[in-house]
């Protein structure tokens, strides 16, 4: 009965709009993330951004978000570095020679190495903030604990910059993967795109270069 | 043609890719050319690379090429690292050799992709393409007497796409410089060409149903939207109609009764 369903969801075309969807819905929480998250310059103690972080962890749906949200990176990165794999093994022999024509950027090069990036890097964010949430310590405190060490915000913006990179080619790459490309509007997706990856980068960076250089731990 | 900046003739170390069969590992074969004539074709320079191989006692270079004036989309070779070498829009049998400078090495290697096995040398099989196309890439109509001119119209813009379309020679340039070794701008033009006109429609959802299909089924790669492919392609193809296939599959797959 859903035979359609999943030749299409098998389908090269089908797995890399999921890839897309999934990658622009990430892209979705991720702006949500960080204007929640501006509410720590709302004032010098922390009191707002604790009481955001308050309402967000006493919400009774905070789980099934959560799982929604694990959902969709598990997804992501599954189907994704599937598709890698499957590229690598479309060229087993190399070339011995090799000069590219001019179509890729830096981002386009690097998306499964930037995703392992930011793997590693989401799995640190949940184990600082996720994880570690004791009751008697504010989340303000606990992230000026975190990254006023050398070592927690090197990590940081090294993570944020590979997620940057990863968005500079994936927001304008999932609108083509969607069939979304047009004469009047690809040009300014391409323009919007580095505008976002560069707007999200700057936005999350602001937490550790400003707390570690800031010293008010 | 004005003052020429380049001289008359160059030397050149040319290196030539030779493999025997489709197990042989390959290597390098150097041969040193005097005096090669600027305003030959890279075609025109392998064949006295050929000649001077056979005289010193060797076995002649293997490659394909068949038009030799940019159509037939034989002329497969990637030279110096990038798909029908350095210059933009141009077949190999297009490429002169006032596009190198005098003393220049220059690497040939066949076209590399899973999908597109070596024969010999600098030939490989490229075959799936047209399976690729035998899968829907054809329009299947009663050939009757011609029709009426203005009985079926076509807006000038859908017929310049698909004209810009239907350039493609399907010489696999586009899967050999992909680096994923994808077809997808290939099969996007087919696609494209056919669904842009009225003749196109009544197949248009089984087309690129099976030929979506079909071309995953023969070991190409996945696009990752690098676009090498349209700065390799000789006739210049845009991706647009990459984007094009995408949203005829997925309107064909999810959103028509095709293929219940
Ligand atoms: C916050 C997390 C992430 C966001 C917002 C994100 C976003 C995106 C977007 C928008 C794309 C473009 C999809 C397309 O080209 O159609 C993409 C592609 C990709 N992502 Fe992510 N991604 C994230 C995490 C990851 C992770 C953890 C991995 C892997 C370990 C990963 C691996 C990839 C790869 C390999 C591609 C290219 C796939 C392709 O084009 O076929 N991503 N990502
Ligand atoms: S030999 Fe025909 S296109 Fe080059």
């Amino acid at each position: 009965m859903l035979s359609w369903l999943t030749r299409t969801a098998r389908s090269s075309i089908g797995r890399k709009a999921v890839v897309a969807l999934t990658g622009l819905a990430l892209i979705g929480f991720l702006v949500v993330h960080l204007a929640g998250n501006m509410t720590f310059f709302a004032d010098s103690d922390g009191a707002t951004f604790d009481a955001y972080a308050d309402t967000i962890g006493n919400n009774p749906l905070l789980p099934l978000a959560e799982i929604g949200l694990v959902v969709l990176f598990l997804v992501h990165m599954g189907l994704a570095v599937r598709l890698t794999l499957e590229n690598k093994k479309a060229r087993s022999k190399g070339y011995m020679v090799s000069k590219a024509h001019g179509g890729r950027t830096p981002g386009s090069r690097t998306m499964i190495f930037t995703g392992v990036i930011v793997l590693l890097f989401v799995i640190l964010h949940l184990a600082h903030f996720r994880l570690q949430k004791g009751d008697d310590v504010s989340m303000a405190s606990l992230v000026r604990f975190e990254l006023s060490r050398p070592l927690g915000a090197g990590a940081y913006v090294v993570g944020l910059l590979a997620l940057g990179l990863h968005l500079s080619h994936g927001f304008q790459s999932s609108l083509q993967t969607l069939g979304l490309n047009h004469p009047k509007y690809t040009p300014l997706v391409k323009v919007l795109g580095y505008g976002l990856a560069g707007l999200l980068t700057v936005g999350f960076l602001l937490f550790p270069l400003t707390i570690f250089f800031g010293g008010n731990s | 043609m004005s003052a020429q900046a380049h001289p008359e003739s160059i030397n050149v170390k040319l290196h030539l890719w030779r493999q025997a069969g489709p197990e042989d590992p390959g290597s390098f074969e150097k041969v040193e050319l005097k005096d090669i004539s600027t305003h030959m074709s890279f075609l025109e320079m392998i064949d006295v690379a050929n000649e001077q191989i056979l005289e010193g006692g060797g076995v002649a270079v293997c490659f394909d090429h068949d038009c030799r004036e940019g159509i037939c989309g034989m002329c497969s070779m990637v030279i110096n690292g990038q798909v029908h070498g350095p210059e933009p829009g141009v077949t190999t049998c297009q490429l002169h050799m006032r596009s190198f400078a005098d003393g220049d090495e220059i690497y040939v290697e066949p076209f590399r992709a899973s999908g597109f096995p070596i024969v010999r040398d600098l030939v490989v099989d490229r075959s799936a393409l047209d399976k690729i196309v035998m899968a829907g890439g054809y329009i299947s109509v009663n050939t009757g007497s011609p029709q009426d001119a203005n009985s079926m119209l076509v807006p000038k813009d859908k017929a310049d796409l698909a004209m810009d379309a239907a350039a493609c020679i399907g010489c696999g340039a586009c899967v050999a410089a992909c680096p994923n070794a994808a077809a997808m701008l290939f099969t996007g033009a087919k696609v494209s060409q056919l669904a842009l006109l009225p003749q196109g429609q009544p197949e248009r959802a089984s087309r690129v149903l099976g030929m979506v299909d079909t071309m995953d089924s023969l070991g190409f790669g996945n696009c990752t939207n690098e676009y090498e492919c349209m700065a390799a392609c000789p006739k210049e193809i845009d991706v647009s109609n990459i984007a094009r296939m995408n949203r005829e599959y997925l309107r064909s797959s999810i959103g028509s009764a095709e293929g219940v």
